[in-house]
């Protein structure tokens, strides 16, 4: 039995130029956050800090959000609160009928796709532009993100090229980047001054003095909310963080952890609205209250949407981010969409193969790995556990209990040596599927110990 | 299950030379670092680095040539068209060659909109690390307030690096 995600990955290995070239990619971005975290001698300090203040945050949210919430109200900030993507949407949607906005620029939020929000006021009549060039680029061609932070890392330059002769009047067959990049400047600008209003995610909301702060490279998100008055943020409840000293330390690992940059180009702080123009936040909770009570996944909470756990991922890398059934791909995404509905998104949870180097990276140590394996351990109450996989295991079980057996089976291994191809490369053996079997030992370690060969 | 706040107390990074590191990393984001030498006319060395520019727009009383005073506009989706932007900066970080802008113009569109920007920063205010720089940043009356480390970028297209996205397409930090 194969799982949705292992079926799509092997469509997508399909193309293995495409492939390499997609794990080539991220490998890149892996190596350059490597390079720049080791400029920083208190790298691991500053994990083991960010992990702390989050796990201390999430175990205070009710205080935090209410101290969030007065400081942010004081200073003129309109505080909404949404408890699913429905009411989210209609918060969003009322705030743009009652200010007559036809035209909304959007600055990239995962949180807005969590909600659908763009098909749904597009269905109400507003035209919804995303501005950040990769969100854009997908928007023209009808597509989701692949990726949280890097949303089109499985476009090729010749598709953007060919999607901007037709969509932007571009020259024909010019895929430069540099060239396509002025382009959807120059378009986006257009955007930009004729938008009635900007909205934007937030990385970080501050308790302390209800800033809503907002780290991008591009300027479009400032583009967008310092030409139209109205500006509307949506954050996911566990945005919300202590102070600036906490912020401090995120803006350091953020950036370094997403790309291998040493900060984000821009660190936008909006704490009051626009002199005669509005600022509204709609925090939302879509089932990320439920994930407070859940002390084997709670640490999700942690998450800066980094997405250094994609980048590395090996599984990620060789099957991309659409092979994933939920939104959100990646050693992440396997847990979100998990915690979401497992009878919907049980699929990803066969996409680890439990390296854990995701755990290794992540700027909050969210232990990834780990709830991955815990997820697989409850399969067999969602009864979707692999039937192959469990009468494997069954054998194993019976083979493992008894020694005598155990050390037989084990003396007739190398014979798998000078068996014939087709009797090992079949449709019984899993394990050979797109890899060569490893050559077997004439002599098992318990042997080679008995006769003091091991040193 | 509970957790305390940790305590902060850390031995972050220091740097003996903090306008050689601020230097070193704006140039690898794609800015450029400027420092003033002794008695050198900041408008001189604006003229020389930007000759081309022929809108300059600022409303900081020393730049004598700057074209117009943004803040003499009444909207701000009439900032087009200008090629470059002179703002002061507050505080510099040599980590990550953040400079802190709290908002001082009358249309923080001014910061994005330009072709081309500068930032004046007095070579004093530098610190090593943003824990340092949080200690210290103000905010203005206007509830906005931003660290802007060089020009802005993308490389959303195969990872390919663009400067010049939807912000400023150069960024020269002067040190004075």
């Amino acid at each position: 039995m194969s799982t949705r995600h292992s079926k799509a990955g092997e469509a997508f290995l399909k193309d293995k130029e495409h492939a390499s070239w997609h794990n080539e990619s991220l490998w890149f971005v892996r190596e350059k956050r490597d390079k720049v975290s080791k400029d920083i001698p208190e790298w691991e300090e500053l994990r083991e800090l960010s992990s702390r203040i989050k796990m201390h945050t999430v175990s205070h949210l009710d205080t935090y959000l209410e101290q969030f919430t007065k400081n942010a109200e004081a200073n003129g900030v309109i505080v909404h609160w949404a408890t699913d993507a429905s009411e989210h949407n209609e918060i969003v949607y009322g705030i743009l009928h009652k200010n007559n906005v036809k035209k909304l620029v959007k600055s990239k939020s995962m949180l807005t796709e969590e909600c659908h929000l763009n098909p749904y006021l597009i269905e109400m009549g507003i035209d919804v532009i995303e501005s950040d060039l990769g969100e854009r680029i997908l928007q023209l061609m009808d597509l989701a993100p692949s990726h949280i932070v890097l949303p089109a890392i499985h476009i090729k330059r010749q598709q953007v090229g060919e999607l901007f002769e037709e969509k932007l009047g571009t020259e024909k067959g010019n895929s430069d980047p540099t060239y396509l990049t002025r382009a959807a400047r120059k378009h986006l600008r257009n955007e930009f001054l004729t938008a009635d209003a900007g909205m934007t995610g937030a990385n970080f909301a501050i308790a302390a003095t209800g800033d809503i702060v907002v780290c991008t490279n591009e300027g479009n998100a400032d583009m967008g909310t310092s030409l139209p008055n109205l500006h509307i943020v949506s954050m996911g409840l566990e945005k919300v963080i202590p102070d600036l000293q906490s912020l401090a330390v995120f803006t350091r690992l953020l950036a370094r952890s997403a790309t291998g940059q040493p900060v984000t180009t821009y660190t936008s702080h909006f704490r009051k609205p626009r002199k005669g123009g509005e600022l509204h936040v709609v925090i939302v909770d879509n089932g990320r209250s439920k994930v407070l009570r859940n002390k084997d996944h709670v640490k999700t909470l942690n998450c800066i949407r980094c997405g250094a756990c994609m980048n590395t991922c090996p599984v990620y890398r060789r099957t991309g981010g659409y092979s994933y059934t939920y939104f959100i791909p990646g050693p992440i995404g396997i847990n979100l969409g998990m915690l979401k509905s497992p009878a919907d998104y049980y699929d990803n949870v066969s996409a680890c193969s439990l390296c854990f180097s995701c755990n290794n990276v992540c700027p909050s140590k969210i232990d990834l790995g780990q709830q991955i394996y815990k997820w697989r351990q409850d399969l067999d109450n969602l009864h979707v556990a692999d039937p192959t996989k469990k009468l494997i295991s069954g054998g194993l079980k019976f083979l493992f209990t008894k020694p005598a057996l155990y050390n037989t089976s084990l003396k007739m291994a190398p014979v798998v040596n000078i068996m014939p191809r087709f009797m090992l490369y079949n449709g019984l053996n899993e394990w050979g599927k797109g890899r060569e079997l490893p050559v077997f030992a004439k002599e098992s370690f318990t042997e080679l110990w008995k006769k003091w060969k091991v040193k | 299950m509970q957790y305390d706040m940790p305590d902060f107390t850390m031995n972050a990074i220091q740097y003996p030379d903090k306008i050689a590191k601020f230097s070193e990393v704006l140039k690898s984001v794609g800015g450029v670092a400027y420092l003033l030498k002794d008695g050198e006319d900041v408008n001189e060395a604006i003229k020389t680095i930007y000759p081309n520019a022929k809108v300059i727009a600022s409303n900081c009383p020393d730049i004598s040539c700057a074209t117009l005073n943004p803040d003499e506009s009444d909207d701000a989706h009439q900032l087009t068209g200008i090629d470059l932007a002179v703002v002061n900066g507050e505080l510099g970080v040599a980590e990550n060659a953040c400079v802190w802008i709290p908002q001082n113009v009358v249309h923080k569109a001014i910061y994005f909109i330009a072709e081309e920007m500068v930032i004046l920063l007095d070579k004093n205010k530098l610190v090593s690390n943003m824990h340092e720089a949080y200690q210290q940043i103000s905010f203005s009356e206007s509830g906005f307030g931003i660290f802007i480390s060089g020009p802005s970028k993308t490389a959303d297209i195969e990872q390919a690096l663009v400067i010049g996205a939807h912000g400023v397409k150069g960024l020269t930090v002067i040190l004075r």
